[in-house]
């Protein structure tokens, strides 16, 4: 525990400053509230979470074990234990399905306001954890940290928009956009706002260069990765991705699909409401399904390859130490083996290795008949069947070569969280596995 | 034509009123200009700016558009167009011009002159006339724009050719200013020029000469260029075949089979040459073999752990049992093996230009592993 005073010591004099920003940043919001005079309440409310804020934060600076503020062992041992990779899945989908549900709730701004102060005082309280600190201080994740609070704020501005047009258009008005949209000039409105967006934004890389400078290793060698060996941090959902698939499907045919997905979108999208201005009313499907690509597919697995992937690529709890050691039981198999093994409790079939080129092939796909009858029905025979099911109104509109486009893109995207679901719960490693063609699915 | 709206838009709207619309602006300044408004500029600069405008158009197309607006500056003052209506589109401009041509083409290019020259005391007519020497030719020629265009760029001059422009067409196009002069007022008949002549010569010559003294440099340039390439590629084979090879072996002795015990994984040779030497029991056989330390999955360097017994790659967590086959994570396949063989002077043997995977049953072969 020597190490953890010395630790804290450390890290005493930016929690200090870290608490005191927050003190500072809810002191001028109270100030505001006040001064608009509707909102007296959540002004005086305010003004006593600074007041605790600077408390929190002169006990942070006293740097003793006893006084400064976090978590207490036990909720961390808690949070060690549940989390894991399905609880963090499982978790983050519950938590986005729970604010597209709510949305009118969490986009007041009270409320929004509410849940930032909360999380930040979460961050301090945990990074008087040293694991956690350890992590989220390290020069390369500061930006990431950074980006989830950025991301989650643009999130919310564009919600709260769509939500009050959708009210807006449920009285029967127009949108807010179509009625301010006043024009301003590109010369000199934006060009003069890019130029000083240009320059302030340089001068804060080179501050931010200078106080957190890149932390550079020794130099790369082919025969020696480091543990974890992580990918630059906006690679990291695709990193997440080649756990659960061979690289030639999730390194190169699935971000072609996303590319391919993308560029396809105004051929598919057949519904023309919502074109400049925010609604999800209008939109549910289209922002639904981005909203499911990017915040969960995407977003969500960035976060669980900065922070909760360790040495070995294991999961670790956030209050976890990192340790190379950490043994976990991973074991998997291939679906051939699960059928002719598992299931009719029979060897693989193999063909002898002096049989002719036909009858290896024929072994093979022998071998590989329900991992192929299996693809091959989720990608042939569920659009069909879609179509005739839950987007009958979709097939009618689109057509079939649109939909057809849309229902395999759509399997496409399913087919990662289904991968890692059937990893999870049945250990299954691949539906098709060829290693002699390097083909796996 | 967006030219002279701009202009009449920084006139009159843009100092008092600052937050309009684009699209307000623009119909703020059409109307004005339609009603003669009185902040808008003398009704002659309307034509003028739309010459002007139409010679800062493109290149091949320049010369040719403005000389169909040329006549078009005159036929807008000419009361047949309502002066104080709404202002002439280029299409109507250019329409105009062409009937008003082709009614005078019977006639010759002689009566087209005046016309140019009635336009001529106006400053902005004057400028126009820069080009007016090949106002009368299109009158012959085709009547669309892309034919206009081809035209151009042909360089062929359709068309009867007027009396000023007899001379102009004989000349090189290289003296537009010396014929810019006269162009203006009535032309006196010209005295006997013999500096042309001269000039012209003196041109072609100094032309002559920097063509000569251009073409050699560049002959040199390009020559030189092409040897010191030549070299370039010659050096440049030459460092694909280096003195000296700062790779290791691709053959390497690892040590008297003694040096490896049972179940023992030796990983000292992994920095060096990227193996490890395994004593292991590979399907009820002991052999020692030797793993390449290269990832099934990806390509990343596997890690062997020894208190778990198992190899594991640190990039997406793949892991692979003591014989190389993987049994966690995303690798689809077992660790490769290298050749190994027992040399002459009892030392194994790793051979590195060689590999066998067990998914395609070369793990039988007997170069794959020795009998420990």
């Amino acid at each position: 525990m020597h190490s953890n005073e010395l630790f804290l010591k450390d890290v005493a004099g930016f929690l200090g400053g870290y608490y005191a920003a927050i003190a500072i940043m809810n002191g001028i919001a109270a100030l505001i509230l006040w001064q608009r005079k509707h909102q007296p309440v959540w002004a005086v409310i305010w003004t006593t979470f600074a007041c605790v804020m600077m408390v929190l934060g002169s006990l942070a600076l006293s740097g003793s074990e006893a006084t400064v503020p976090s978590l207490p062992e036990s909720v961390r041992n808690l949070v060690n234990t549940l989390s894991g990779p399905v609880n963090y899945t499982v978790g983050t989908t519950v938590l986005l399905v729970g604010f597209f549900v709510y949305r009118k709730f969490f986009v007041q701004p009270m409320v929004a306001w509410s849940l930032f102060n909360v999380a930040l005082l979460l961050m301090g309280l945990s990074m008087a954890d040293q694991n956690f600190a350890l992590i989220v201080m390290k020069a390369d994740n500061v930006p990431i940290v950074g980006l989830v609070f950025l991301l989650a704020f643009f999130t919310w501005v564009a919600t709260k928009q769509a939500v009050v047009n959708d009210e807006r258009m449920l009285r029967g008005e127009p949108p807010i956009e179509k009625v301010n949209d006043e024009k301003v000039l590109v010369w000199p409105d934006l060009v003069y706002t890019e130029l000083i967006c240009m320059i302030a934004v340089t001068a804060f890389l080179l501050a931010w260069a200078i106080l957190l400078p890149a932390p550079l290793e020794e130099p790369a060698s082919s025969v020696k990765t480091p543990n974890p060996s992580k990918a630059p941090w906006y690679f990291l959902g695709l990193q997440e991705m080649l756990v659960y698939f061979d690289p030639w499907y999730a390194g190169v045919v699935l971000p072609s699909l996303v590319i391919f997905g993308l560029m396809a979108l105004p051929y598919i999208d057949f519904n023309k409401k919502g074109n400049g201005y925010y609604t999800i009313a209008e939109r549910k499907f289209a922002y639904l399904t981005f909203q499911f690509g990017f915040l969960e597919l995407w977003i969500t697995l960035i976060i669980l390859g900065t922070f909760l992937r360790g040495p070995n690529w294991n999961f670790f709890g956030p209050f976890e130490y990192w340790s190379p050691y950490k043994v976990e039981v991973l074991n998997n198999v291939d679906l051939p083996q699960m059928f002719w093994i598992g299931l009719f409790d029979r060897p693989l079939p193999l063909a002898a290795a002096d049989s002719p080129w036909y009858v290896q092939i024929g072994t093979i796909l022998l071998r590989e008949a329900p991992g192929l009858i299996l693809v091959g029905a989720y990608l042939v025979l569920l659009p069909p069947l879609m179509a005739v099911t839950i987007f009958r109104r979709y097939y009618a509109k689109m057509g079939l070569i649109r939909y057809m486009v849309m229902a395999n893109l759509m399997l496409l995207m399913l087919s990662l969280p289904l991968k890692m679901i059937l990893r999870w719960t049945v250990n299954l490693k691949y539906i098709v596995s060829i290693p002699e063609i390097s083909l796996n699915f | 034509m967006t030219h002279a709206s701009r202009a009449g838009v920084k006139v009159s709207s843009m100092a008092d009123r600052k937050k309009m619309s684009v699209a307000e602006i623009l119909a703020a300044a059409r109307a004005q200009k339609a009603g003669g408004g009185e902040s808008s500029p003398p009704a002659e600069s309307e034509p003028a700016s739309a010459a002007d405008n139409a010679a800062e158009t493109t290149a091949a197309a320049s010369s040719e558009v403005a000389a169909a607006e040329a006549p078009a500056a005159p036929a807008a003052a000419t009361p047949a167009v309502a002066k104080g209506g709404a202002r002439p589109s280029v299409a109507e401009i250019m329409k105009l011009a062409r009937q008003k041509a082709a009614a005078e083409a019977p006639a010759e290019a002689a009566p087209a002159k005046p016309a140019a020259k009635a336009a001529a005391p106006k400053p902005a007519a004057a400028k126009a006339s820069g080009d007016k020497p090949a106002a009368p030719k299109m009158a012959a020629m085709p009547r669309d724009t892309a034919s206009i265009l081809a035209a151009a760029r042909a360089g062929a001059k359709p068309g009867p050719v007027s009396k000023a422009d007899a001379p102009a067409s004989a000349k090189p196009q290289a003296k537009p200013a010396a014929k810019e002069k006269p162009a203006g007022r009535p032309v006196p008949p010209k005295p006997t020029r013999p500096t042309p002549t001269l000039k012209k010569a003196a041109a072609e010559d100094r032309r002559g000469f920097l063509s000569v003294a251009m073409g050699s440099f560049m002959a040199v340039g390009f020559s030189a260029l092409s040897v010191t390439g030549g070299l370039f590629s010659l050096g440049l084979a030459r460092f694909l075949f280096p003195n000296v090879l700062a790779e290791p072996p691709s053959r390497f002795k690892v040590g008297f089979k003694e040096a490896f015990p049972t179940g023992k994984v030796e990983t000292k040779f992994v920095a060096q040459y990227g193996v490890w030497v395994v004593n292991s029991e590979f399907q009820g056989v002991e052999q020692i073999y030797a793993l390449k330390t290269v990832c099934t999955h990806l390509g990343c360097t596997p890690n062997w752990l020894e208190a778990e017994q198992k190899f594991k790659c640190p990039c997406h967590g793949s892991g692979f049992y003591k014989d190389g086959v993987n049994f966690e994570g995303p690798a689809p396949r077992p660790l490769e093996r290298y050749a190994i063989n027992v040399s002459d002077d009892g030392q194994l043997e790793v051979d590195k230009s060689r590999t066998f995977q067990e998914e395609l049953g070369q793990w039988a072969d007997p170069a794959s592993f020795v009998t420990a």
